[in-house]
């Protein structure tokens, strides 16, 4: 099982380098952010099959924090910088 | 290999494949709120098959309840954050993407 | 292994475009980003408390006040030239 393990994590990482193209590219700052959300639920998948491959218990709480940090950022950038009156390219 | 690990096989392969055509939409969709769409795949079931998969291989009933509570406040954060961006971008006058028309 | 190499990669690549990129927005978003990757790294290297930490302060909270800088920084852009 861990082989499995370890290869789909790696399997995720690939896809989180293709997310970073989204990121260098985006139209929008949404779509910037929305990469870096997607960064942070893939991040906690790793963290988990990391952990059930031999790395302990405690990367599960690192994906807990990982889970909880999307909500601030992604409520800071609506709140500060996606305003109204700004036009939609910075 | 017995049937729980056979099972968990194909959950977490599962999950892998909801991650693929999260990170796909992202990339290929058009705009915001497909692009939303497409983040909501990856949050909800990617994050969840792989959980599911994972807690059958847990050690104890504990560990798997917080794998599963891990995946609570992932679903709670992604809904949260979807209303919330594509609320602002209404108001911002984004349009939402439509096919174009085709003549007949 | 070929884990660490593209953690490697994507954590130099990301660090690169964060320092050289004109827009501060963008800057700030790829700060995140190298943060969360940064804490898979801290996860690989057999220290699961620094990868908290670096999740919770690195990229969550210092994200969190950057972002609140570069609103308040387009904000006093705005009022100086309407």
């Amino acid at each position: 099982m861990t082989d499995l393990y370890l290869t789909l994590a790696v399997f995720l990482l690939v896809n989180l380098l293709a997310a970073l193209w989204r990121i260098a590219r985006g139209p929008t700052p949404a779509d910037r952010l929305l990469a870096a959300l997607l960064f942070g639920t893939t991040g906690v998948a790793v963290l988990l099959l990391l952990a059930y491959a031999g790395g302990g218990a405690a990367l599960v709480d690192a994906a807990l924090v990982f889970a909880l940090l999307a909500v601030i950022t992604g409520a800071a950038f609506v709140r500060r910088i996606w305003r109204e009156e700004s036009n939609g390219h910075s | 290999m017995d049937i729980l690990d056979l099972l968990s096989v194909v959950l977490l392969i599962v999950g892998a494949a909801f991650f693929l055509a999260g990170t796909m939409g992202l990339l290929r969709f058009p705009d915001v709120y497909t692009r939303l769409h497409a983040l909501a795949k990856a949050d909800n079931l990617g994050l969840g098959f792989t959980v599911l998969g994972l807690a059958l291989q847990a050690p104890g009933v504990a560990a798997g309840l917080k794998l599963v509570l891990v995946w609570l406040l992932a679903l709670a954060a992604s809904a949260t954050l979807s209303y919330l961006i594509a609320r602002r971008a209404f108001a911002k006058g984004i349009v939402p993407w439509k096919p174009e028309e085709r003549e007949p | 292994m070929i884990f660490d190499l593209l953690l490697a990669a994507a954590l130099l690549w990301s660090a690169v475009q964060a320092l050289t990129t004109p827009d501060l927005f963008r800057a700030v978003v790829l700060f995140i980003v190298f943060g969360l990757l940064m804490a898979l790294a801290w996860a690989r290297l057999d220290a699961p408390d620094i990868a908290l930490a670096e999740a919770a302060i690195g990229a969550g909270l210092s994200g969190a006040l950057l972002l609140d800088a570069v609103g308040h920084l387009r904000q006093k852009r705005r009022e100086r030239s309407p």
